[in-house]
């Protein structure tokens, strides 16, 4: 687990750890578990989590929705994780485990799976879960009538059978060794078949932890402890998602101790909450690029492309407009399959390589390129836009920024319509999931990758059907590398997201996909 | 009477005139702003969407209907009393409306009050001395309320006490006065403060230049040479008489503050109406905000029909016409 | 009321006059002082260039390099303060200039010539008049793709219906003066008379107005920075400063009261400015507070 976990008793001895914070993080990974137990914390983390109470999570924004096929926004999207189950879940090192199903064993070519359900688990409103349940859910996702956010999940899924109440097949076109890890995501919940999208929008039914106990628009969401959970009951009694819409808020609200949790985009806001808090420095599996779209103006050339890669340097960068508060990374950052961040025709910033590119496009005397920026889409975007150009302008790049309100930059983004976008994009932790939709010429978004290629569509066809898992890196290895040769985007930097808890909570993780599934097994003291 | 009422009937009519001219004017501007309901929940995700998905979204956002359609169900609804469906919260936009409005009610109410309590007679001692210290005093106070904005004193103000004292009553989540009077008026306390020193600027400068005004006339004239207390003058005959424009004011303040809160009901955390406009706007939800606002811009006319009745009840001169 | 002559004898004491107040020639000094401070960073001869980033020298406390001290990104809050007096500065300028333009035109063409235009113009007055005028500006400057420009567009938008109103009133009674009614009768076309006799006539009020204004246009600027909806990042503007000062308040207190202390600096100065003028141009209120 690659996290870092510090006491920040005071804001300025905190703020003065700040800069050192990305330079020690992957020393610090390590020593982690120790830094635990040799570090005496402010109250007793490892004593066991008591039974009850009411905990509150501090958001700025309510959950948009309670509907889980549905669901994309963060809040809406945590919060369903601790109220719906999927057929498999992540452990905190990002490794597929048992949810719903049990065991799952897969036919020799790949092409089924056989899950066997677990046993005695009940919805929330009583009624038993089974095989029929998993059946309707899936199959409802895949209607396109239904308007599920994952339904490209289970594209490759021809049928779905039943053979008896505890155990569901999913039959393949093609073998998809991802599928596994894809089908945690909350998009993919097992709702009871009695339910529609109608009936789950107002009251929640899942298998979950957590059952959802009122929401009123603006000012908080309360969950509460499902009683016939199938799993170890949750300690707390209730779990509230309180909107306070502004960070400071939040953080003000949590320095009088009236919000025991709440994750901060920023290291600052998060620093400042006083009193006994424990900020955790997340890194994400998300990362910030300058998409190049290949199939746009001067970014069709290659040597124009590589021009430009060869000019950023990212770290320098990532220093200027996130505070150093990142790492830098190459296009895959789904841990196990993690890019080689330095594997680049110009591992560091070398202008002279640059402008032979350029020269080599035909464009030895400058050249000009359009960018999109999203305003307010997410924080940071405009800074990195501007030390971008500035590295740019030193190798005789003009960037020009168009700086877009929201809703215009995601209709632009999604038709594709950029020479260059800068852009925060979500990662998965399977290389599959990330960029199975970017890159093959059949994917949903290739429109928006700007690439593909015949050898990067038999790389995908092949990385999913490849069970070995070393032969399987190899093959997402070949991914980055083509991606990073044809300087297809430019790869910058993850960030961190940064949980604050009160010490007087207990059990629980961050996980660098965002997951807030450790509410489950968090309790106050 | 009947002048009053015919003039009170022409009002009316102006005043409903102006909501539909509201109406037709917040539906298309929603929307002309750039992106819908789709891309606004969905963010870039919704580039993976197939044309049966984007369809069936359009459909479930009530996108699919041409404007003039939506333009007219959505009137023809406001007539049956149904403000629409926010399809986020899944709840009327009547309900939330209905829980939005008395918070910012009793919000704009507090502030006014406390921006009279200092505004009144601060105004008053102003003008009973022209030019000298207490005047200067005064004239800088309402100065000072005019310059500092809102933002600035709610920021700071929560900061401190918050972080300071560990007073944080707006942290706590909101509650009604029904449901707990101590923590809701703990929690309207700081906000009422903000927005009633802004107030009580343009309150101080009018019963200033009122009192001033008034005392001038022939009446008070007469009076003091008949020898009437000062502080009698004051009070029952120069105050009274510079009512008009203090209410005047007063109302024009309040109509303000139905839908000028936004900032301080963001910062303090208080679910609004100006929140409710605010976070629909983001999220693009035209139902939410078209209704959200016509009721706002329904509740500033209503006010200001009213300081004009009461004006009219007030002002012998306009009574006499 | 009188004719146009001795309006433009008047009008060149009129700035000799504010200076001569006390509290207007030290509003107006400090006023110029802030423009010409203002100028002169954005020209880069005084101070740092406000949108660079130097994080070696983050959070730094108020010191002999940087006299404001340092922001998160290692800025010269002097250099974005004062340049951000001077964008608010354009913006508000820019955007009263909109609203006194087509305001006043909108209640000069009303009042002079009543019929379907002034039922029109005041209709649209009432509209813009019931919306609040944050929200409004807020729901302009969302549909505006947003730069400096739109964004004093929005606001030059929500304050005509002021300019509108003020003038109408004047212009409604002006038309029944002799002197129009003479101008008419000598078969001056009605163009002509509007402004040539009109017009002329309400200028005190409409300058007292963009005086006035020009407060509120900086405070709703700067509440729409505030809210995100200003002009766009890194351009400095009081606003938005003050915005990520909230969280830095406890760390680095400089971050926050610098904007705070320049804006309330520059609307006191903008306030007093518009008494004063409002002192020597409206007779009326010359009356009640001399």
């Amino acid at each position: 687990m690659t996290q870092l976990n510090r006491q920040s008793a005071s804001p300025i001895k905190a703020l003065a750890l700040a800069s050192a914070a990305a330079m020690v993080l992957v020393g610090c990974a390590a020593a982690d578990e120790e830094q635990e137990t040799v570090a005496p914390t402010a109250s007793e983390t490892q004593e066991p989590a008591a039974v009850g109470g009411n905990m509150v999570v501090g958001i700025t924004v309510d959950p948009d929705t309670i509907f889980p096929w549905k669901a994309t926004q963060f809040q809406a999207f945590r919060m369903l994780e601790n109220v719906y189950d999927t057929l498999t879940a992540f452990d905190a090192d990002l490794n597929v485990v048992p949810g719903l199903a049990e065991s799952w064993e897969i036919s020799a070519d790949g092409t089924s799976i056989t899950f066997d359900l677990r046993d005695g688990v009940t919805f929330a409103d009583g009624s038993s879960f089974g095989s029929e349940d998993v059946k309707y859910s899936y199959e409802a996702i895949q209607d396109e009538e239904n308007a599920a956010v994952a339904r490209s999940t289970l594209g490759g899924v021809t049928s779905i059978e039943t053979p008896d109440a505890d155990t569901v097949v999913l039959n393949l076109a093609t073998a998809d060794v991802g599928l596994l890890a894809n089908l945690t995501s909350v998009n993919l919940a097992i709702v009871s078949s009695d339910d529609t999208e109608e009936s789950l929008s107002t009251a929640t039914n899942g298998t979950g932890p957590f059952v959802l106990e009122s929401r009123t628009a603006g000012q908080n969401v309360v969950l509460a402890r499902n009683s016939s959970y199938w799993g170890n009951p949750t300690p707390l009694d209730t779990l509230e998602f309180r909107v306070l819409p502004d960070e400071a808020a939040i953080a003000a609200a949590m320095s009088a101790g009236n919000v025991q949790m709440a994750v901060f985009s920023d290291p600052i806001t998060a620093r400042t909450v006083s009193g006994g808090v424990t900020v955790n420095t997340t890194p994400q599996l998300s990362y910030h690029a300058l998409m190049l779209n290949a199939r746009n103006g001067s970014m069709t050339s290659t040597d124009v492309r590589l021009a430009i890669s060869c000019a950023i340097d990212r770290q320098s960068v990532l220093d200027t407009a996130l505070l150093g508060e990142g790492e830098v990374t190459g296009p895959i950052t789904s841990p196990a399959f993690k890019s080689d961040p330095n594997a680049r025709p110009c591992p560091e910033r070398d202008l002279a390589k640059s402008a032979e590119y350029l020269a080599a496009s035909g464009n030895a005397g400058g050249l000009e390129i359009d960018a999109i920026v999203a305003q307010d889409l997410y924080a940071g975007a405009v800074d990195i836009a501007q030390a971008v150009a500035a590295q740019l302008a030193e190798a005789n790049i003009t960037l020009n920024l168009e700086v877009l309100e929201s809703g215009t930059y995601i209709d632009r983004w999604i038709a594709g319509d950029f020479e260059t976008a800068i852009a925060l994009n979500g990662g998965r932790p399977d290389p599959d999931g990330m960029y199975g939709r970017y890159f093959p010429s059949t994917g949903n978004l290739n429109q928006v990758s700007g690439y593909s290629s015949d050898s990067m569509d038999k790389l995908f066809a092949d990385g999913k059907v490849e069970g070995d898992p070393a032969a399987r890196k190899a093959i997402y290895d070949a991914v980055s590398k083509e991606l990073e040769d044809n300087a297809v985007w430019v790869w910058l930097f993850s960030g961190y997201t940064y949980t604050a808890t009160s010490d007087t909570i207990t059990g629980f993780t961050p996980m660098t996909t965002g997951s807030w599934q450790y509410l489950r097994t968090t309790g106050l003291q | 009477m009947r002048v009053l009422e015919s003039a009170v009937v022409k009002k009316a009519a102006g005043s409903l005139a102006t909501l539909v001219g509201v109406a037709i004017f917040v539906f298309f501007m929603l929307r002309a702003i750039p992106g819908d309901a789709i891309s606004a929940s969905l963010g870039t995700e919704a580039a993976g969407l197939t044309e049966v998905q984007r369809k069936s979204l359009e459909e479930y956002y009530g996108l699919d209907q041409s404007l003039a359609s939506q333009f007219f169900s959505w009137v023809g609804n406001l007539f049956q009393g149904n403000l629409g469906f926010s399809v986020r919260a899944q709840q009327s936009v009547l309900d939330l409306t209905a829980a939005a409005l008395p918070v910012t009610f009793q919000l704009a109410v507090f502030a006014i009050i406390l921006a009279l309590a200092i505004g009144v007679p601060v105004g008053m001692l102003a003008a009973s001395r022209v030019g000298k210290p207490r005047d200067v005093i005064g004239q800088a106070l309402s100065l000072i309320g005019l310059s500092v904005p809102a933002f600035l004193l709610a920021t700071t103000l929560l900061t401190f006490l918050a972080v300071n004292l560990g007073f944080n009553p707006n942290g706590l989540g909101y509650k009604t006065f029904f449901e707990d009077p101590v923590v809701n008026l703990q929690q309207m306390l700081l906000p009422s403060l903000v927005l009633g020193f802004g107030i009580s600027a343009p309150i101080i400068r009018t019963t200033r230049a009122a009192v001033l005004d008034v005392s001038g006339q022939d009446f008070v004239r007469t009076a003091k040479a008949k020898g009437v207390s000062t502080r009698r003058l004051q009070f029952k005959h120069i105050l009274r008489n510079a009512l008009i424009p203090i209410v005047t004011m007063t109302g024009l303040q309040f109509g303000y503050l139905l839908g000028g809160a936004v900032v301080v009901e963001q910062i303090f955390s208080l679910p609004g109406v100006g929140r409710q406009v605010l976070t629909g706007i983001q999220q693009k939800e035209y139902a939410l905000v078209q209704s959200t606002v016509l009721v706002i811009a329904a509740a500033f006319v209503i006010v200001n029909l009213l300081t004009d009745l009461l004006y009219r009840a007030i002002d012998p001169r306009v009574r006499a016409e | 009321m009188q004719s146009v002559a001795p309006e433009k004898a008047k009008s060149p004491s009129v700035f000799a006059r504010i200076l001569r107040s006390w509290t207007g020639g030290t509003s107006l000094i400090v006023l110029a002082a802030l423009l010409v401070l203002s100028i002169l960073v954005n020209l880069g001869v005084v101070g740092f260039d406000p949108i660079a980033q130097t994080p070696a020298d983050r959070l730094l406390a108020p010191n002999g390099t940087y006299w404001f001290g340092t922001d998160q990104f290692g800025r010269d809050i002097f250099s974005r303060v004062i340049s951000g007096v001077g964008s608010s500065a354009l913006i508000s300028g820019v955007a009263v200039t909109i609203a006194a333009l087509f305001g006043t035109l909108l209640g000069l063409v009303g009042g002079f010539y009543r019929g379907v235009i002034d039922v029109f113009g005041s209709g649209l007055t009432n509209v813009l008049f019931a919306f609040p005028p944050l929200l409004l500006a807020l729901t302009l400057a969302s549909v505006l793709d947003r730069n400096w420009f739109t964004v004093a567009v929005a606001i030059g938008i929500v304050y005509i219906p002021i300019f509108a109103r003020v003038t109408r009133g004047p212009v409604l009674s002006l038309r029944e003066i002799e002197f129009v009614k003479a101008a008419k009768s000598t078969g001056m076309a009605s163009i002509g008379i509007m402004f040539k006799h009109v017009l002329p006539n309400i200028y005190s009020i409409a300058i007292i107005q963009i005086a006035l204004s020009l407060s509120w246009a900086v405070l709703t600027e700067a509440a729409l920075s505030f809210l995100g909806l200003g002009s766009p990042p890194p351009a400095p503007s009081l606003g938005s400063m003050i915005y990520e000062a909230r969280t830095l308040v406890l760390i680095a207190p400089w971050t926050l009261w610098a904007p705070g202390a320049v804006i309330v600096v520059f609307v006191v100065c903008l306030n007093l400015l518009g008494d004063s003028l409002r002192d020597i141009l409206d007779p009326r209120s010359k009356e009640v507070n001399s």
